[in-house]
């Protein structure tokens, strides 16, 4: 057996989705000054409670100056939940990590530790310089490099914490709420730069990337698990009984979209210094539309970076799902259009055909140990 | 106009009486108490309390994620939140309160204080002088005030913020207000210029009519509100008001050396009203037969405390008012019962010479 596979052979695969959308179908179309920043708590809780029965572990709260904070909401939406968690996502230079370790720990009081954290450099200067953050993408990263070192002192329990850095410097701190339950929100982290892998590979114990075809993806995947974290993949879905229903509905989408999205995603990768973003788009842009036999690249121009898709049957995402799980992918975090009910159709249809094959393997390695 | 009652929510883990000093060192302290500090909020709104002050502080939950668990769980009490500048961007505080307004539609107030300690700011990475963190607090709210009142991006060039065509797509949600009420605390000039400044309302500690007439009356005319931070101990009668305040003295443990912890806190706090406060209750007990202020060197800044009956507290209530001050924060020992005390025998006392003296001011006005 390989280094790979000892890694990633015996555990379950996570299932996470995005809430960013919760209650508006192709909220990621419109200009991000256009969209709406007022939560809709009833369609949050629909979304919430619909993926609690789904069997979705946790639901991404994206985070920007378009959208509603996602810590308060993440709070909101955990005293009115039982099981799901909130994968809160958090730039750097936003707030005191002290401060920002009070909040995280008490949502976790509130919520028995239904909190984990999403841990991105930010990708527009222009959005940075709205809160006071003027640093270039290096910087960013250096800054949330101090930032996490902080907040994991805080979370390991040491006395104090004391920390002199170039950017934040902390002085005998003590905070008397502490994070329930264990050592600390699990932390991800995401992009593609390199700060942002060695970021990864520092603090978190997960690693997001975007999807691209296997020459490029596989090896990506292999240099982050070899350094001894997970990785998971940020994907889109699309799923339905047959591969041709399955196409049809994409093309559908693509359709009901028109063409004034694409302009939109356009003069948003101009003004962002992402180098995921970028490199997803000019992606999009160069290559044919099927990257593979299922993965799908055709939305991007019209929805952004996130929404390169699984399309198929449910066969054969579900098949997807298990080659990416061969290459050392262990976790994934879904988009659907609408979300909601593509992710009934992925709990219903998709996932229990990955458990069983689960459980097969399982039976089938321990009958040959 | 009516005054407006606010009472400081239960501390997690809170039961009885409890000093400030000792209530910060209890690791219950920092964990929420949602059962309890819901059914205080129920409490307060069955009572006719207008808010609840949920505080800022190291040794306490967060404010604002606390208020949104409580805010969700209630319908009527607003949520008076505590906070400083030094702590997150402007920006990122407007974003997290007006997401908040959008979920509880509105309750919310702030009460923004400079920071009373170097130690515990230093937590936080903050290392500014008290004078400069008054600075830096007045840049901040200016940012919040202009992201809260401009239409359009707002662009400031300060000395410790600079923000650039900064918008956010999440507005203030409230009925009949486009930002929420900003109570600047302090017992400072510093602090009464930054209220008049940037602030609705100028919070400070409790102290007779007569000393605080004159400073009232300038934010008064600046077209500002005048509030106090008070405690209450009212019983039936004057002299059980009188033996309960002494029995809260009397009854501490001394082998939790309350009194020598709050000293060591005024020393090592930079607040001028701390340490004027923390002076004057040494030099004289009762200034006036309803004021006392003997839990001050025990229990902490915050306990200048109205002593009394119902009768002689509602009169007490209205001699403020005179003077111009309209809105209270107030504590007691234990909170939830001083407050049920409150709501039911002063308030409705307050309520109705409130309404003699719109009569009477009417029949001046007709004659």
């Amino acid at each position: 057996m390989s280094y790979r596979e000892s890694q990633t052979n015996g555990k379950r695969l996570r299932f996470h989705w995005s809430l960013s959308s919760a209650g508006e179908k192709f909220r990621g179309a419109q200009a991000r000054a256009a969209q709406s920043g007022i939560p809709d708590l009833s369609a949050h809780l629909e979304f919430c409670r619909t993926a609690e029965d789904c069997d979705i572990e946790s639901l991404l709260m994206a985070v920007g100056f378009h959208r509603a904070d996602p810590l308060v909401l993440a709070a909101a939406l955990g005293v009115q939940t039982a099981r799901i968690k909130f994968m809160v996502a958090c730039r750097s230079g936003l707030m005191s990590p002290t401060s920002f370790v009070q909040q995280v720990n008490t949502i976790s009081v509130l919520t028995h530790g239904r909190i984990c954290l999403n841990i991105v450099g930010g990708h527009t200067p222009e959005e940075q310089r709205y809160y006071g953050d003027f640093l270039n993408h290096d910087e960013r990263y250096a800054r949330t490099d101090e930032f996490l070192s902080i907040c994991c002192s805080f979370w390991s329990g040491v006395p104090e914490v004391n920390f002199h850095g170039k950017y934040f410097q902390i002085e005998k701190a003590r905070l008397n709420t502490p994070f329930l339950h264990g050592a600390g929100p699990e932390i991800y982290v995401g992009g593609a730069s390199s700060q942002a892998v060695d970021l990864a590979v520092k603090h978190a114990s997960c690693f997001w990337t975007l999807p691209a075809g296997p020459d490029e993806l596989f090896p990506r995947i292999r240099s982050v698990l070899d350094a001894g974290i997970e990785v998971g993949l940020l994907v889109s879905l699309i799923a339905r009984p047959t591969r041709e229903e399955a196409i049809s509905a994409a093309r559908e989408m693509l359709k009901a979209l028109g063409n004034a999205p694409r302009k939109v995603h356009k003069e948003f990768a101009q003004r962002s210094d992402s180098t995921a973003f970028g490199s997803t788009l000019a992606l999009a842009e160069r290559k044919p539309e099927w990257l593979t036999n299922c993965l799908w690249s055709g939305a991007v121009p019209y929805l952004g970076a996130p929404s390169i898709a699984l399309v198929g049957s449910f066969a054969e995402v579900a098949e997807s799902l298990w080659e990416y799980k061969q290459a050392g992918i262990t976790q994934f975090l879904f988009m659907g259009w609408p979300d909601i009910e593509e992710m009934k159709l992925f709990s219903r249809h998709v996932l229990p055909l990955v458990r069983v094959r689960e459980t097969r393997t399982r039976v089938q390695e321990a009958a040959c140990s | 106009m009516q005054l407006k009652f606010h009472w400081r929510l239960l501390q997690g883990g809170e039961r009885g009486p409890q000093t400030r000093v000792t209530g910060a060192l209890l690791q219950s302290t920092g964990l929420p108490d949602l059962d309890s500090q819901i059914d205080f909020c129920w409490q307060a709104e069955r009572l006719g309390i207008n808010g609840v002050l949920t505080d800022f502080g190291a040794s306490k939950p967060d404010s604002i994620v606390l208020a949104t668990a409580l805010g969700l769980a209630t319908s009527k009490i607003e949520f008076i939140i505590a906070y400083r500048s030094g702590i997150i961007a402007p920006t990122g505080f407007v974003q997290q309160l007006n997401t908040l307004s959008a979920l509880i539609n509105g309750r919310l107030s702030l009460n923004i204080v400079a920071g009373h300690s170097p130690q515990e700011q230093a937590y936080y990475g903050d290392w500014l002088s008290r004078e400069e963190r008054y600075a830096r607090t007045t840049e901040f709210l200016e940012i919040c005030l202009a992201l809260w009142k401009k239409h359009g991006p707002v662009t400031y060039r300060g000395r410790y913020y600079q923000v650039e065509s900064a918008r956010l797509n999440t507005p203030f949600v409230a009925n009949h207000r486009s930002f929420p009420e900003i109570f600047v605390a302090g017992g400072s000039a510093e602090a009464q210029e930054l209220a008049i400044r940037c602030g609705t309302l100028w919070m400070q500690m409790g102290d007779t009519p007569e000393n605080l007439g004159a400073n009232v009356q300038s934010v008064l005319d600046a077209g500002k509100e005048a509030g106090l931070r008070m405690a209450l101990i009212a019983r039936p009668t004057h002299e059980e008001a009188v033996q309960a305040a002494r029995d809260l003295i009397d009854d501490l443990d001394p082998s939790l050396r309350e009194r020598q912890r709050e000293q060591q806190f005024v020393q090592a706090s930079d607040s001028v009203s701390i340490k004027a406060i923390y002076k004057s209750a040494a030099e004289l007990e009762w200034p006036k037969p309803y004021l006392w202020r003997g839990a001050v060197n025990t229990h902490g800044p915050a306990t200048v405390c109205l002593v009394g009956s119902p009768q002689e507290l509602a009169e007490a209530f209205m001699e403020y008012k005179k003077i111009g001050i309209s809105q209270f924060i107030l504590s007691g020992w234990p909170k939830l019962d001083e407050m049920i005390f409150f709501g039911e025998h002063v308030l409705p006392l307050v309520r109705r010479k409130e309404q003699e003296m719109a009569l009477a001011e009417q029949t001046v006005q007709a004659s």
